[in-house]
C-alpha cells in the first residue's frame, strides 16, 4: 500500500509565509519533501503529489496559458474540484500571471438552472477568458459558459494540454509577480444574483497566511492539516490551500461532497494521520455528532487533534459541546476547539481564540442586545428572569490588524460597547474586482473595512453577535434576526434555515416584522395552522404579532457560500417575487 | 444480474423510508427537496445510503437533475448498467 507524503520534514526549515509571492512561497516549499494527499471517499489514498511537483507542473500550465495567448491579468475560471489538477491550475495561473476564479460544484439534488445561472453570473461579472473544469462536468459547465463572449477556452485539463507540445512550450518565458500584483479573485461574499469578487493580492494573501501559521495555528514541526473545505470557499482555498503552501504544511484532503455523505470518514483521516489541525465550520461538528453511533467511532483516536478550528458560520456552542461530549472518549479534547471571525475581505482570517481553552462563551443580557443598556458591564450574569444569550469568544485579532467597534457616526466605542466591526490591515482586499461602487461602500479612502457585523471587545477579545444590516429595529428595540428564526425554527414542521426575520416598513412607515417561511404544504388549513402558531411564537419573543409569509420551499435567497441573504429576501418580498404560483 | 427499474424503485423507497418522517405516498413523480422536505444535509445521508446499497458513486454532476424519485431511479439504473 502506498504511504501518504509525510509530516515530519528536516531538510527545509519552516518559514512562515514571509514570502513576496505566492510563487516565491511554492518554490521554497518544493524545496523540502512536504505536499499534499487526496483520498478517495472512503477514505483510500488516491493521489500524492509533493510542493516540488506541483511547482513543476504548475510552471508547465503557466507556459501553457501564454503559449495559448492568454493574456496578463485575464481571468481564469476553474470549477474547484479537491484533486490536484485544481492545485496546479490554480498555481499555474500565478506563473502566467492570470487570476484564477474558483467556482462551486454543485451540492445537492436538483436545482439544475439556478446552478449554472450562478456559474455564469460569476463568470460574467470577472470577465473570464478561460473556463475549465473535469470532463464530467462539460455539459453544466458548457450551459453556464453560453452567451460569454470573452471565453477563449470552455473544456477539461486534457483539451488545453493537447493544444500545444511540450516541446512547443519549452522556451516560453514566464513572467515575473510583484507583491502588489492581483493573485486570484475569491466569489464567496455577496449574492448569488449580483456577486462581487473579492481581488487579492499576493501580499494579502501572504500576510493572512503568515497570521494562520503564526498566531492561528502557532504551528510545531508535527504539525498536519487534514480538510474536507471546498477549494472554491475562502476558508478552504485559503486556510486549508493556500496557508499549507506557505508555511509548508503536509495536508490529507477529503472530497467535500465525500463528507457530506460520509462525515466521520474525516476524523477517521485525523485519526489514521495523526492529523493535528483541522478546520470546519459548526455544521459539519453537527453533522459527525449526529453520525456518531459507539460502534462507529470506537476505533477513532482523535488525540492528535491540537486545533480543532471553527469559523465561516455563526458559531452554536449547543452543537460545540454535543460534539466534545460525543467524542471525548476517542480521544477528543475539548481545548482543541478554537473559534475564530474571518471574511473573504480581508482574506480570510481576522481573529483566533487562544490556543488550549477551548470555547468561551460570554453570557450577555438581552437588554443590551435589544439597546435598552449600553454596556455590557451593566449585565450582571446572576439574575433569574433575565433572557441572556451566548456569545462565542472569537478570540484575539492577529497582528497586522487594527480592530475598532464603532457606532453609527464612526466613533470608536472602545470595549464593551456593541458596535460594527471595522478592520485595517494587510491582508484587507483592495477592493472587490471592477466594482467601485460596492468596494466604495465597505472600504474607507483610509482602507479601514467595515466588516458588515456587529459585535463587542472585551479584555482584547472579540464577539461577533449578527449583520448590522440584518437587525430588526420595532420600537427602538434592536431584534437580531438570527435569535427571532431560531425560534420560529424549533416549531415541528420547520428546520434550520427554512426562515428569514426581516423588518418591513408598516402604513405608517413604522417597521414591522415579517417572517419569510418556506412552506412545504398546501393545505389551506395546515397553511393558517402554521401561520398562526409562528405569530405566536414572535408575539411571546418580541411582544408584537408579525406578518408571516408562507413562501415556497428553497425560494429564500442565499449567497454564494450558501448563507441566507436577509437583505436581498427582504427586497424579493417587497417586489411580491416570493410567492406560490398557485 | 441485471435489475429492472421496478425493482430497482422498490429498493430505493425502501431506503427512503426511514426519512420519509410525514409517511408522503411514494412515487416516480415525489420531489425530493419539495414533498419528502429533505434539506441539504439529509439528502446527503440518503445518497450515502442509496450508494452503499447498490454499490455505486453517483457523480455530482448528476445531483442537479435529479429532483423525483423516478429520476434518481433512471440514474441508478444507468450507473448499474455501465
Amino acid at each position: 500500500m502506498r504511504e501518504p507524503i509525510p509530516t515530519h520534514d528536516t531538510t527545509l526549515p519552516r518559514r512562515l509565509a514571509d514570502f513576496g509571492t505566492l510563487l516565491e512561497a511554492i518554490e521554497y516549499a518544493a524545496k523540502g519533501i512536504r505536499g499534499l494527499n487526496f483520498y478517495s471517499p472512503r477514505g483510500e489514498l488516491e493521489t500524492s503529489i509533493s510542493f516540488k511537483e506541483i511547482a513543476k507542473k504548475s510552471q508547465e500550465i503557466g507556459r501553457r496559458f501564454i503559449h495559448f495567448g492568454i493574456k496578463k491579468g485575464s481571468r481564469v475560471a476553474l470549477i474547484a474540484e479537491t484533486n490536484d489538477e485544481f492545485v496546479c491550475y490554480f498555481i499555474g495561473c500565478q506563473y502566467a500571471g492570470l487570476l484564477p476564479v474558483p467556482l462551486p460544484l454543485p451540492t445537492s439534488f436538483g436545482g439544475r438552472e439556478g446552478y449554472t445561472a450562478q456559474l455564469n453570473q460569476q463568470m460574467k461579472s470577472c470577465g473570464a477568458r478561460v473556463a475549465i473544469s473535469a470532463s464530467y462536468m462539460l455539459p453544466l459547465l458548457d450551459e453556464a459558459t453560453s452567451g460569454l463572449k470573452k471565453m477563449k477556452f470552455v473544456g477539461t485539463s486534457d483539451t488545453f494540454e493537447a493544444q500545444a507540445s511540450l516541446k512547443e512550450i519549452k522556451n516560453v518565458a514566464l513572467p515575473e509577480a510583484h507583491p502588489e500584483d492581483l493573485a486570484y479573485l475569491q466569489y464567496s461574499s455577496g449574492s448569488t444574483r449580483f456577486p462581487h469578487g473579492v481581488a487579492v493580492t499576493h501580499k494579502s494573501l501572504l500576510a493572512n497566511c503568515h497570521g494562520i501559521g503564526n498566531e492561528g495555528m502557532d504551528l510545531t514541526e508535527d504539525d498536519r492539516v487534514v480538510s474536507w473545505l471546498p477549494f472554491y470557499h475562502d476558508m478552504g482555498l485559503v486556510g486549508t490551500l493556500l496557508a499549507p503552501i506557505a508555511n509548508q504544511v503536509t495536508t490529507d484532503y477529503l472530497a467535500t461532497e465525500a463528507f457530506a455523505r460520509r462525515p466521520l470518514q474525516w476524523l477517521k483521516l485525523i485519526s489514521k494521520n495523526k492529523g493535528t489541525l483541522a478546520y470546519s465550520p459548526t455544521f459539519g461538528y453537527d453533522i459527525c455528532a449526529r453520525r456518531a453511533s459507539p460502534t462507529k467511532i470506537a476505533d477513532l483516536d482523535l488525540s492528535s487533534w491540537r486545533v480543532a478550528g471553527i469559523g465561516g458560520d455563526m458559531i452554536r456552542s449547543d452543537v460545540l459541546t454535543n460534539f466534545q461530549d460525543t467524542f471525548k472518549d476517542v480521544g477528543f479534547r475539548h481545548t482543541t476547539f478554537v473559534p475564530s471571525y474571518g471574511l473573504a475581505e480581508c482574506t480570510l482570517a481576522v481573529s483566533f481564540a487562544r490556543k488550549n481553552t477551548g470555547f468561551e462563551i460570554d453570557l450577555i443580557d438581552e437588554k443590551v442586545l435589544t439597546g435598552e443598556k449600553k454596556f455590557l458591564k451593566e449585565a450582571k450574569v446572576n439574575g433569574n428572569g433575565v433572557n441572556y444569550r451566548n456569545v462565542v469568544n472569537c478570540g484575539i485579532p492577529i497582528a497586522e490588524y487594527e480592530l475598532e467597534i464603532r457606532d453609527d457616526n464612526n466613533i470608536d466605542l472602545g470595549e464593551y460597547q456593541i458596535g460594527r466591526v471595522c478592520v485595517r490591515g494587510t491582508s484587507v482586499m483592495v477592493g472587490y474586482f471592477e466594482d467601485p461602487e460596492a468596494t466604495d461602500s465597505c472600504l474607507s479612502e483610509d482602507r479601514w473595512l467595515d466588516t458588515g457585523d456587529m459585535g463587542y471587545m472585551k479584555e482584547g477579545a472579540l464577539y461577533i453577535i449578527g449583520r448590522v444590516k440584518d437587525l430588526i429595529i420595532i420600537n427602538g428595540k434592536n431584534h437580531w434576526p438570527q435569535d427571532i428564526e431560531w425560534a420560529v425554527e424549533q416549531l415541528d414542521d420547520l428546520r434550520s434555515g427554512d426562515t428569514a426575520a426581516v423588518s418591513i416598513p408598516g402604513e405608517r412607515d413604522e417597521e414591522i416584522p415579517a417572517i419569510l417561511v418556506q412552506c412545504r404544504t398546501r393545505d389551506a388549513a395546515e397553511r393558517t395552522a402554521m401561520e398562526n402558531k409562528i405569530k405566536d411564537t414572535v408575539h411571546n419573543m418580541i411582544g408584537i404579532s408579525p406578518v408571516v409569509a408562507l413562501i415556497p420551499p428553497r425560494s429564500l435567497p442565499r449567497t454564494s457560500s450558501g448563507k441566507l441573504s436577509r437583505v436581498k429576501a427582504r427586497k424579493q418580498y417587497l417586489a411580491g417575487d416570493l410567492v406560490f404560483n398557485s | 444480474m441485471t435489475q429492472s427499474v421496478d425493482e430497482i424503485f422498490e429498493q430505493i423507497c425502501a431506503l427512503i423510508k426511514p426519512f420519509n418522517n410525514k409517511n408522503v405516498p411514494l412515487n416516480k413523480d415525489t420531489v425530493f427537496s419539495v414533498d419528502l422536505e429533505l434539506d441539504s444535509l439529509t439528502v446527503m445521508d440518503l445518497l450515502s445510503e442509496i450508494e452503499d446499497e447498490f454499490d455505486i458513486t453517483v457523480p455530482l454532476n448528476m445531483l442537479p437533475d435529479l429532483e423525483t424519485i423516478g429520476q434518481f431511479t433512471q440514474a441508478v439504473q444507468k450507473l448499474l448498467s455501465e
